[in-house]
């Protein structure tokens, strides 16, 4: 077998389909040389250097001075920061699940035909193209529990004014309800491009099959946008873990940093006080909890699917 | 040739999921970088300046950058940055070597670029003598190792905004119009409950100490007698906060809020401010500083409003306010960037500057109380008179290399005061020691 393999090597064909094949590399490799440059320079080469900036002391200004572990050290004992992780781990718990849910939901009910579909749509997907920082400034004053629309609303309906800026727990709640407002036009979307994907033919033999209208959905629907919603789960995971502007804007991290969210507490710390270095340590702290969140998310995905 | 599998849309978006994971973490990372912004640097005919400014202060900073350029033919570029981003956008700008020639800074913020040697001595641009034109503390906070870095731009204050229709309707005539006659604590606190039972719209007073602004709770400290450090200030003085006097400053502060005369929804990690809420009428009245005047004046639409002094315990106090114009180390263009601070801080230059923004000059040959104050010419003889009982141990502890840590822990002490209920004499034992570890 050997010696007809190297036999057919150096016969002419297989010269042809080296050269062949080197082509093909060459022109794989040019196609992602630019995404590889970009993503060294804006991606792999900052998470690099975050990583050696987290074991130093380091203001910003004259040279990182190496503190062994001394900023992790720091962070097991600061009360700042378990705060500031639990709030964050409080927003995701709250945000991701009633976004996902609140996004399938409208793209179950505008995937049907009905008036105004178009206009719904895009009507459902206009906070996401608004700036969090100028829908922060609007949520503020809604929210103001001395003047606001919310409590205005709320009073009108004979309930009672909820303390928005005053107690931790309810400014949590502002935030989670900005955040899925702003977030649940882009799951719908997203959610509405897999309804479109799955055919027709399915719901065809589960309606000859007598299936109701929540059983095809449970069983048919549901399954088929396992990947859409993996998809999903993983991004809206990582953008909660993300969320800064609107905390700054609407609640500045207050009352008594009810809301104050780990990214917050990062910039405080790198950008206010100039502990680039702790804040450089945060920040990979925060890139490893997210990557853990994201593979056990892959390897449940994974089992899932082989099952 | 085989045919390679094309991946199904199920292993794409799994692939897109954990590549995404990577790629979004990583700009996390980097979100709270700011921008890097475009350059900073300037050719040798050219200089930019770095700042944030309401609209009469961009106004007034441009009218005397092309009065330099008609003098020198030097053009000074400004580059406006909204306040909450310009320490970040100044910061990034000076660390990755393309710092602007100038750019403007609050005495409270000088000290983490005069600790770190960040910004260029100007000593020799300054004409003999110009350092005697300056109120000295003030000229103080723009050293580095004795070298002057800056010039200090102008000043401000707070004092007391109010309302004259709610004064009315709870009957309060007697407004003090001279700094001696300045309600004491009690007398102000009887103010504060007449309004409260008038039955007025919205809480009776806000104090300014939000955000960066937690400093201003150290003007209460002063007025009960108190300062932050012992002789010997920021650098060899021992912490005091906790003294007597700062206990009754804290419990002062504190019983705004627990007697419902201060806005519960102002506290201290708000992002929102008393001069947000004034215009609406919800406020009797607001601690503010002069430099609001403008904005005030045009956003007030439905009320008139007077200015008192802020009120007075043991001693007449005030937060110390305003900013300087410095040149960073690594300046391009230094040389002449010392020459155009020279100029903004010119006699004539901060006479137009203060006018056109209400805002107090630093120059002790610049009368604050002879300016023509384009906008409520009426309330600045309050600002100015209150402005002379900035106390000096204070301007030397907002200018300290440590104050943002200073700041940083008054704002976590404060709110868990104000809105925790953590004891008045557990914040100041909490506050020594954080102030302490700074030092250390």
């Amino acid at each position: 077998m050997l010696g007809s393999a190297t036999a057919l090597e150096g016969a002419p064909g297989a010269t042809k389909a080296r050269k062949r094949h080197r082509g093909e590399a060459l022109v794989g490799l040019t196609f992602v040389t630019p995404a590889v440059i970009v993503f060294s320079v804006f991606m792999f080469a900052p998470l690099v250097m975050t990583l050696y900036y987290s074991f130093t002391r380091y203001s910003g200004f004259g040279d990182a001075q190496p503190n062994g572990g001394a900023n992790y050290a720091q962070i097991a004992s600061d009360p700042l920061f378990w705060r500031s992780l639990g709030n964050t781990g409080i927003f995701a718990l709250a945000t991701v699940p009633l976004s996902l849910a609140g996004g399938l939901g409208l793209a179950l009910l505008l995937n049907r035909a009905m008036p105004a579909r178009a206009l719904l749509r895009a009507l459902f997907y206009v906070p996401v193209v608004v700036s969090a920082a100028a829908a922060g400034i609007v949520a503020r004053w809604i929210f103001n529990e001395n003047f606001g629309v919310a409590n205005r609303i709320l009073t009108d309906l004979g309930l009672p004014a909820v303390p928005w800026q005053t107690s931790g727990p309810a400014a949590m709640v502002s935030i989670i309800i900005m955040s899925i407002w702003s977030t649940l036009g882009f799951v719908m979307v997203v959610y509405l491009a897999g309804l479109q994907g799955i055919p027709s033919e399915v719901y065809e033999a589960s309606a000859l099959d007598g299936a109701s209208r929540w059983r095809t959905t449970r069983s048919i629907t549901w399954p088929i946008l396992a990947p859409t919603t993996f998809f999903l789960l993983v991004y809206l995971i990582i953008s909660t873990f993300q969320v800064f502007d609107l905390v700054i804007v609407m609640t500045g991290g207050g009352p008594a940093n009810a809301t104050t969210l780990l990214v917050n507490y990062a910039y405080t710390e790198g950008f206010e006080q100039q502990r680039k270095g702790y804040a450089a340590a945060l920040g990979v702290v925060l890139y490893v909890i997210v990557l853990v969140l994201t593979l056990v998310q892959w390897r449940a995905g994974k089992r899932r699917d082989l099952a | 040739m085989p045919t390679p599998p094309r991946p199904s849309r199920r292993s794409f978006l799994s692939a897109v999921g954990v590549g995404g994971a990577a790629a979004l973490t990583g700009t996390a990372l980097s979100a709270c970088g700011g921008s890097s912004g475009s350059s900073g640097g300037s050719g040798s005919d050219s200089l930019t300046m770095v700042l944030w400014g309401a609209d009469a202060e961009v106004a007034a900073f441009q009218k005397i950058a092309d009065a330099f350029e008609a003098e020198d033919g030097t053009k000074v570029e400004l580059q406006v940055q909204p306040y909450s981003q310009v320490l970040s956008k100044v910061d990034s700008l000076l660390q990755s070597n393309n710092a602007p020639d100038l750019f403007r800074v609050s005495y409270t913020d000088i000290g983490r670029y005069t600790g770190v040697g960040a910004l260029a001595d100007i000593s020799s641009a300054l004409p003999s003598g110009f350092a005697d034109s300056f109120n000295p503390a003030l000229w103080a906070a723009v050293q580095a190792d004795g070298k002057p870095v800056g010039v200090p731009h102008h000043t401000d204050c707070s004092a007391v905004l109010y309302h004259q229709d709610h004064f009315a309707q709870a009957g309060i005539s007697d407004v003090p119009t001279t700094l001696d006659a300045a309600w004491t604590w009690d007398e102000w606190t009887q103010v504060l409950e007449q309004l409260k039972g008038a039955n007025l719209p919205g809480y009776p007073t806000a104090v300014n100490w939000q955000a960066a602004g937690a400093f201003r709770w150290l003007s209460f400290l002063s007025q009960a007698g108190g300062s932050t450090y012992g002789p010997g200030g920021p650098t060899g003085g021992e912490v005091t906060i906790d003294s007597d006097a700062g206990l009754k400053a804290m419990t002062y502060a504190q019983g705004l809020y627990t007697k419902g005369l201060h806005d519960p929804s102002l506290l201290v990690q708000a992002a929102n401010y008393p001069d947000d809420v004034f215009p609406t009428g919800k406020l009797s009245t607001i601690y503010a500083g002069d430099f609001l005047l403008p904005a005030l004046s045009d956003s007030v639409k439905d009320f008139e409003f007077g200015a008192t002094f802020l009120p007075k315990d043991s001693a007449a106090a005030t937060d110390l306010g305003g900013n300087a114009v410095v040149v960073p180390e690594n300046a391009p263009n230094a040389e002449k960037a010392a020459e155009f601070a020279a100029f903004l801080a010119s006699k004539q230059n901060m006479i137009d500057f203060c006018q056109a923004t209400t805002v107090l000059p630093t120059r002790r040959d610049v009368e604050a109380d002879e300016l023509e104050y384009a906008v409520r010419p009426d309330l600045m003889p309050v600002f100015v008179a209150q402005a002379t009982t900035i106390p000096e141990p204070l301007v030397e502890t907002c200018t300290s290399a440590t104050f943002s840590g200073v700041n940083q822990a008054l704002q976590q002490e404060l709110e868990k005061c104000f809105s925790s209920g953590q004891s008045p004499q557990e914040t100041v034992d909490k506050l020594a020691a954080d102030i302490a570890n700074l030092k250390a």
